[in-house]
């Protein structure tokens, strides 16, 4: 009678980067199981929350409000609290030569 | 030695540069005095008001004055009576003068600044239409436009930490730039505190991911008293599935309006109308209390849907009818308010399309927290050199919060802004006292120090575990007695073993962050749950199974909290009257809040 939700997991190709320590960027990647739409910020939050929780990226309104969440999925500027996942993707900062850590890009 | 990274002096320092936060700095540069603002976030993209429906509140007559239509049968005191009476009679009257006086006045500053406005209606259910419809995105571009043009000094992505006072009066605060991890002294003569809430204490909440209590704590931490946590409004039909829409209220505004409003089916898991128990006469259009607490004894009966609410439903309606209310809709979005936010451009006509074969999840979030920081009408504190403007503040709405909180916010945002002024050219800056900022400068490195305890992530999850199950929006004594157990464990026991580990960097470090932020979620849910077993009674937005009926012979007064050592310090105040005397004698919930039929009690 209700939604039928189909669980599945994506993988998550994730750009990292500390100009503190690390000399150049590099990818990780990340399992994430999809339950629901979930946005490519819920995917981030998962990562933090589970995963990884060193990794920085920009989180406020969730709905689309306060449009500072811009980061790059599979190539193409979005807001991550908007763009939803459908399958595997890519993430990178919306500037790599002004990454402050990981997808958390200055003057954002 | 050196105490802190950066120093910074200044005359008025302002926490929070929102609706309250905001318009009280554009106010107090009318004076001439040294500003700074202070914002965890980025000026007009963070904080709850950028997420505002946006309706604000002014008197009929009023309006028509600013060029509204209006109601010239209507007045300010007529305005005032509604508030208090609506409130049940729990809100300090003076405060309630000073919102009908000064909304007018908020009115005009924010279309003298370009604040666009859509519509004059009715809103929150008024007797007269008295709402003024925005958006809380135009509202907030409006006051960063304003503070750009003033060129009123902002430090953002910073968060202040503690508050510094000498002899009595304020002297200053301590904030740490999250970007650089770099630690600030800001010495000072006064500060308002415009911090909001702390929805993210709530595993299901309707706010943004910074409103974590900070300024509440902070003041509680500094030996402020607290009045009227146990208020807190919890906003029922907020989608509570899928993920990348929880927390939505757009379904909740859309029932507020007609034609929808009469459309709505709210149905249990067995696919019933079960607003037929509790409210037969008004169904789905009773109050929004009784909407709520019917929705989670729903659920709490194991009637809920598989995510934790109930159905919303319009699967009874043909499908044209819900593509003529899918234009409706695009119509006033699109043609009358010229609207673009993605919540009612793309989000809404989606959900009503989905309505067509399936029912969406909706539940209640925390959304509005009507107690906080005690202060005056003048939004002045026990502290010389503090106020407090906006949701942070309380007393002014007793125990319902039955009208805007963005007019709340420009109030006393703007009287604060006035008031400081005065205060700030009649003393000295005050020395600060290094031991002081030793002690908080400890107490914000150790995560990053010790090496290992309870993560972050951990510690969140304990508190969304108690928050959600005990301190939600129906309460009973075991319950309660069990949260503040341990609550006061995580305050006194888990918050100083907070441990970062993921790294060590001080840049943006998430960890470290929400380490500071959960000691101030925490500090406030832990007064919320300890002021909740001590109001034995159930009022407006705060409703306890044990115990039903509103009280007005025992508790028509307000719960004071105050820190006293590692204890808290309990005392009542009567509530501040000017004109409208209290009334006595026992109701029942539903009689209190308007509603006359059902039983609300738990079968």
């Amino acid at each position: 009678m209700w939604n039928i939700e189909l669980k599945k997991i994506i993988n998550v190709k994730c750009f990292r980067f500390d100009p503190e320590k690390d000399e150049v960027p590099y990818y990780d990647m990340f399992e994430v199981p999809i339950n629901g739409t979930m946005s490519v910020q819920d995917c981030l939050e998962y990562i933090r929350e589970n995963l990884d929780s060193s990794l920085a990226f920009f989180i406020n309104c969730r709905l689309g409000f306060c449009r500072r969440c811009l980061i790059k999925v599979n190539g193409k500027s979005c807001l991550a609290c908007l763009t939803e996942v459908k399958g595997d993707i890519t993430i990178d900062p919306l500037l790599k030569d002004k990454v402050v850590r990981d997808l958390w890009v200055k003057d954002l | 030695m050196k105490l802190c990274d950066k120093l910074i002096t200044t005359d008025l320092l302002i926490i929070g540069s929102e609706g309250a936060g905001g318009h009280a700095a554009i106010e107090a540069s009318k004076s001439g005095i040294d500003i700074l603002i202070i914002t965890k976030g980025k000026i007009g993209q963070c904080g709850a008001s950028q997420m505002a429906g946006a309706d604000f509140n002014v008197d009929g007559s009023s309006a028509k004055k600013l060029g509204f239509p209006g109601d010239e049968r209507d007045s300010p005191e007529l305005f005032f009576e509604t508030l208090v009476r609506e409130s049940l009679y729990l809100g300090n009257q003076k405060m309630v003068e000073k919102y009908v006086e000064y909304a007018p006045k908020v009115m005009q500053d924010l279309m003298d600044w370009g604040m666009r406005v859509y519509s004059y209606e009715s809103a929150h259910a008024e007797e007269m239409a008295r709402g003024i419809i925005s958006s809380g995105t135009l509202w907030v571009a409006a006051i960063r436009r304003k503070i750009k043009e003033l060129g009123i000094p902002l430090l953002e992505d910073t968060m202040v930490i503690d508050l510094l006072t000498t002899n009595g009066s304020i002297s200053g605060a301590i904030a740490l730039d999250i970007l650089s991890g770099e630690t600030i002294i800001i010495r000072c003569k006064a500060i308002i505190l415009a911090t909001g809430g702390w929805h993210v204490a709530y595993p299901f909440n309707t706010g943004p991911y910074d409103l974590t209590g900070d300024g509440v704590a902070m003041a509680y931490r500094a030996g402020l008293e607290l009045i009227n946590m146990e208020m807190v409004q919890f906003c029922p039909i907020t989608l509570v599935w899928p993920p990348k829409e929880r927390g939505s209220i757009v379904l909740y505004m859309l029932s507020e309006i007609d034609p929808f409003d009469k459309s709505i089916h709210l149905l249990n898991k067995n696919g019933e109308r079960f607003m037929q128990d509790y409210d037969p006469e008004n169904m789905e259009q009773s109050t929004k209390e009784i909407v709520s607490i019917a929705s989670e004894l729903e659920i709490e009966k194991g009637r809920g849907s598989p995510h934790g609410g109930v159905y919303y439903s319009l699967k009874h309606t043909r499908k044209r009818f819900i593509d003529m209310l899918i234009k409706v809709a695009e119509h006033r979005i699109k043609n009358e308010y010229k609207d673009s936010r993605y919540e009612l451009n793309e989000l809404l006509p989606e959900l009503l399309e989905k309505c067509k074969t399936v029912d969406i999840e909706v539940g209640n979030a925390a959304h509005y927290m009507s107690g906080g920081i005690k202060v005056n009408e003048n939004t002045e504190t026990s502290i010389k050199g503090l106020y407090a403007a906006g949701e942070c503040s309380g007393g002014l709405w007793g125990s319902v919060r039955v009208a805007s909180a963005c007019t709340e916010a420009g109030v006393q945002g703007k009287i604060a802004g006035e008031i400081t002024p005065k205060f700030v050219k009649s003393v000295e800056l005050p020395d600060i006292n290094s031991k002081q900022v030793k002690n908080i400068m400890e107490r914000i490195h150790k995560p990053l120090i010790r090496k290992d305890g309870i993560t972050p992530n951990e510690l969140q999850q304990k508190v969304h575990a108690i928050s959600g199950e005990k301190v939600g929006l129906i309460k009973d004594e075991n319950s309660l007695k069990e949260a503040v157990n341990e609550l006061e464990n995580m305050l006194y026991k888990d918050v100083n073993n907070l441990c970062v580990t993921a790294t060590k960097s001080k840049k943006l470090n998430y960890e470290w962050i929400r380490s500071l932020e959960l000691q101030n979620m925490i500090t406030c849910l832990y007064a919320t749950a300890k002021a909740s077993l001590i109001r034995k009674e159930s009022r407006g937005e705060f409703y306890r199974r044990d115990y039903t009926n509103t009280d007005n012979d025992n508790w028509l007064k307000t719960i004071v909290l105050k820190k006293k050592n590692e204890d808290v310090e309990i005392s009542f105040d009567e509530p501040i009257i000017t004109k409208i005397d209290l009334p006595k004698g026992k109701l029942t919930y539903q009689e209190a809040i308007g509603v006359t039929t059902a039983s609300l009690k738990k079968d």
